[in-house]
């Protein structure tokens, strides 16, 4: 579907797949959403229109069809629907970690994935549809494609690691070139813009988006049909049939032809839907169509569309507060992770400067670990790999440990220095005095060390500060996630990221003001 | 009050001292002299636990220093013993994150748990006897070095040690400083404090000390009252350094 696709990052998640062989979850999950009385389901609300995005009207509010999808699934199973924000190619893990009952995003029904994840009844009937400008006459077909311009190869945007850069890539060969995008929208402005000549999307992005890029049209006829399905986990078999039946129900009920109308995304193909339904071929078929029929009974509903593009510092006075809003996130996980960084690092930088050998060895391991390894790889061990062994912790709280733990590599190695840069009279001044080494350690030693290491120590900070946007890997949405998500909704991405720069500046420039401050009134006095 | 029996310390294959013995009781003053390299100051801060050594004893009070003794495991024995022994360096050591009144009330709040108030009376008091009274709130920085080598003599008294280990107190300091430093030992020599003094001072070690002894190639080579030191050496090494210091 409609989203940024990272090979590297998912060749990493499958190693550590490999390496760490994660069980099956036993627990009957139906039985778990009927006592909860809600279904969690997982979906990136920066996928962007028509999934899951940001409502118009209320940001902090997602709408979409995937989301309208979820809410009549809710009715069927009589429970609450319960949407849950996640990355998109780390939903899988969500699900597998049971952090969401089922990932409803656009998924292709794939075997790669069907070995891992329960894939349900097809939802949609997707295609990739190829897309160019009205005034471009050179391209009628696909076949156009591999027509050089001027000696030139034609440039073709695709969404990177999607079913489309892989479909384009195989038919260009060495005649024209894919160009891959990580936003959803991104190439089709490209192309109005001339950067690029064409563009190829899947069906529901290409009719949604429509309005919104009046000078493109649509070329050709679909190709290369596909199915979006929902996944539950691997062996959930009651959760599996019961959503199943409710898809193949809303099949029958008209509400998936009503939902994909209202967001204009229906289609001649999705006349499919029925007869595969109708086949018989799923689990949890025959429940379904024993079920009783209401054909219509739900109201009519005002159709959702794209509308035009926003522009201008109106969509900052819009938008504006939910940016602020999430930028409190971003403050909070700073101010609850950096201290802690400090105060681990400065326990390690003492315990290896003046610990025992048993302790120096690890301790140099670990700092050794935790600097020569990504961020955002340890949040995501912590955060889905954790739970295999029992070990849950909430996504707000792993940001915070996140941090800590690997800021507080940084901070110790700050903090040998500065411990090192502090004349060995000192030490010797106060066990003389009758001091133990602790006593000294904190009275005199460590003091005069914090006061050298301000300055690397609040670079270190403002670098956290930034750093907290990789916490969106564990499902917190916080500043830059935010911009992501409203630069993808509206496409005023100059204004967001403008609003957003503004914001962490805003930030981090008085905490710079401040250090200078303390490091003023102390760093003076450290001189002797 | 000290005794120091066949202390051995060496750094590798390199001897730095080589049996020392001495025995100092209270009251007494005994000045350490010799030349650069004779393993003065190593003694010295071998005597209450800085440098661990090789071979011999140590024994202050009814405490005793040996070559077992571990700074981690015997971290008690070795507090113990500082703070029966003050301790005084050549380049003062005061903490210079602290002003002249914390420098001395650090260790009796923090070591001796006494209240803050009897502390800082306490510490007024010893200032006020070093001359320092009118400094008590600047940082050792503003101060020039003699008055800072006299915080360091009174932030090592307001321990009330009952010996104190001066390593060269003046060698830092121009004569007049030195001079200022020198006296205020003598003051407390008179007043019955008990000291071992590294110092390059002959006439401080001719005038004030009870004992002087002669260190030369980690040696202990003359010792004895200081008339007898000076007025007549048996030694050669030591006549030698009489003659060069002269």
């Amino acid at each position: 579907m409609a989203n940024g696709r990272r090979p590297a990052r998912r060749a990493v998640a499958g190693l550590l797949l490999a390496l760490l062989c994660p069980r099956p979850s036993a627990a009957d999950a139906m039985a778990d959403v009927l006592k909860e009385g809600k279904l969690r389901w997982g979906a990136d609300q920066e996928g962007g229109g028509p999934y899951v995005f940001p409502r118009d009207d209320d940001p902090g509010v997602v709408t979409g069809f995937e989301v309208d999808l979820a809410a009549r699934l809710g009715e069927y199973l009589k429970v609450r629907p319960e949407f849950t924000q996640a990355q998109w190619d780390k939903l899988p893990d969500m699900l597998r970690t049971s952090k969401v009952d089922v990932v409803i995003n656009g998924y292709e029904l794939t075997p790669e994935r069907a070995e891992t994840m329960e894939p349900t009844v097809p939802y949609y009937v997707y295609a990739l549809q190829l897309m160019a400008r009205k005034d471009d006459a050179a391209i009628a077909s696909w076949e156009d494609l591999k027509k050089p311009r001027n000696g030139e190869k034609l440039r073709i945007g695709v969404l990177t690691g999607s079913a489309a850069e892989a479909y384009t890539t195989a038919f260009c060969g060495d005649l024209c070139v894919a160009v891959p995008y990580d936003g959803n929208t991104d190439s089709m402005r490209e192309v109005e813009t001339r950067k690029l000549h064409a563009t190829v999307q899947d069906t529901p992005i290409a009719s949604f988006y429509a309005p919104r890029f009046p000078q493109l049209k649509a070329v050709g006829d679909p190709v290369e049909r596909g199915y979006y399905v929902m996944y539950v986990r691997k062996g959930e078999a009651a959760l599996l049939r019961a959503v199943n039946e409710a898809i193949i129900l809303m099949g029958r009920n008209g509400d998936l032809e009503r939902v994909y109308r209202r967001y204009g995304i229906w289609d001649a193909q999705q006349a499919e839907l029925a007869s595969i339904g109708e086949s018989g071929r799923f689990f949890g078929y025959a429940n379904a169509v024993a079920a009783k029929v209401e054909k219509n009974v739900m109201p009519e509903e005002e159709t959702v569309q794209s509308g035009a593009r926003k522009r201008g510092w109106a969509v900052v006075a819009e938008y504006g507060s939910m940016l602020v809003k999430s930028a409190g996130l971003t403050v909070v996980l700073s101010f609850l992770s950096f201290p802690l960084a400090v105060l681990l690092g400065l326990l390690i930088a003492v315990g290896r400067l003046y610990g025992p050998g048993w302790v120096r060895v690890p301790l140099a391991g670990y700092v050794e670990f935790l600097r020569g390894t990504p961020l955002m790889l340890q949040l995501y061990f912590v955060f889905f790999f954790l739970p295999e062994v029992g070990i849950v912790i909430p996504a707000f709280w792993t940001g915070v440990l996140g941090l800590a733990i690997n800021y507080s590599a940084y901070e110790s190695e700050i903090y040998r220095a500065g411990l090192q840069a502090i004349p060995g009279g000192q030490m010797e001044a106060a066990l003389s005095l009758g001091m133990s080494r602790t006593l000294a350690l904190r009275r005199i030693v460590v003091p005069q060390a914090f006061r050298i290491v301000i300055p690397p120590v609040v670079n270190d900070f403002i670098a956290l500060f930034k750093d907290t946007s990789v916490c969106s890997v564990v499902t917190l949405v916080e500043l830059t996630k935010r911009f992501s998500v409203l630069s993808m909704s509206t496409q005023a991405t100059i204004e967001m990221m403008a609003m957003t720069a503004l914001l962490y500046l805003a930030m981090s420039y008085p905490m710079s003001l401040a250090a200078q401050r303390v490091e003023k009134k102390l760093g003076l006095e450290a001189r002797a | 009050m000290i005794t120091v029996k066949d202390l051995v310390k060496r750094h590798g294959a390199n001897e730095i001292l080589r049996g020392i013995s001495l025995e100092v009781k209270r009251g007494d003053v005994d000045a350490v002299i010799g030349p650069s390299g004779g393993g003065k100051s190593t003694f010295l801060r071998c005597v209450n636990g800085l440098e661990p050594f090789q071979g011999g004893k140590v024994r202050v009070g009814d405490l005793v220093l040996t070559p077992k003794t571990s700074p981690r495991a015997d971290a008690k024995l070795l507090e113990g013993v500082r703070r029966k022994v003050g301790f005084v360096f050549q380049q003062f050591n005061l903490f210079p994150h602290l002003t002249v009144l914390e420098n001395l009330i650090e260790a009796p709040t923090q070591v001796l748990r006494k209240p803050r108030e009897e502390a800082v009376e306490q510490a007024k008091k010893l200032l006020d006897r070093v001359g320092l009274m009118s400094r008590v709130d600047a940082r050792p920085r503003d101060l020039s070095g003699g008055q800072q080598q006299r915080v360091a003599i009174a932030r090592a008294l307001v321990m009330q040690p009952e010996a104190i280990l001066f390593d060269e107190p003046t060698s830092a300091l121009d004569p007049v400083m030195a001079g200022e430093v020198l006296s205020l030992m003598a003051d407390l020599a008179r007043d019955g404090q008990t000291m071992i003094v590294v110092t390059h001072s002959m006439s401080f070690a001719r005038s004030v000390a009870t004992n002087v002894h002669v260190f030369a190639g980690g040696l202990d080579v003359e010792s004895g009252p200081p008339e007898k030191v000076f007025g007549n050496p048996v030694h050669e090494t030591t006549r030698a350094f009489l003659k060069q210091a002269a």
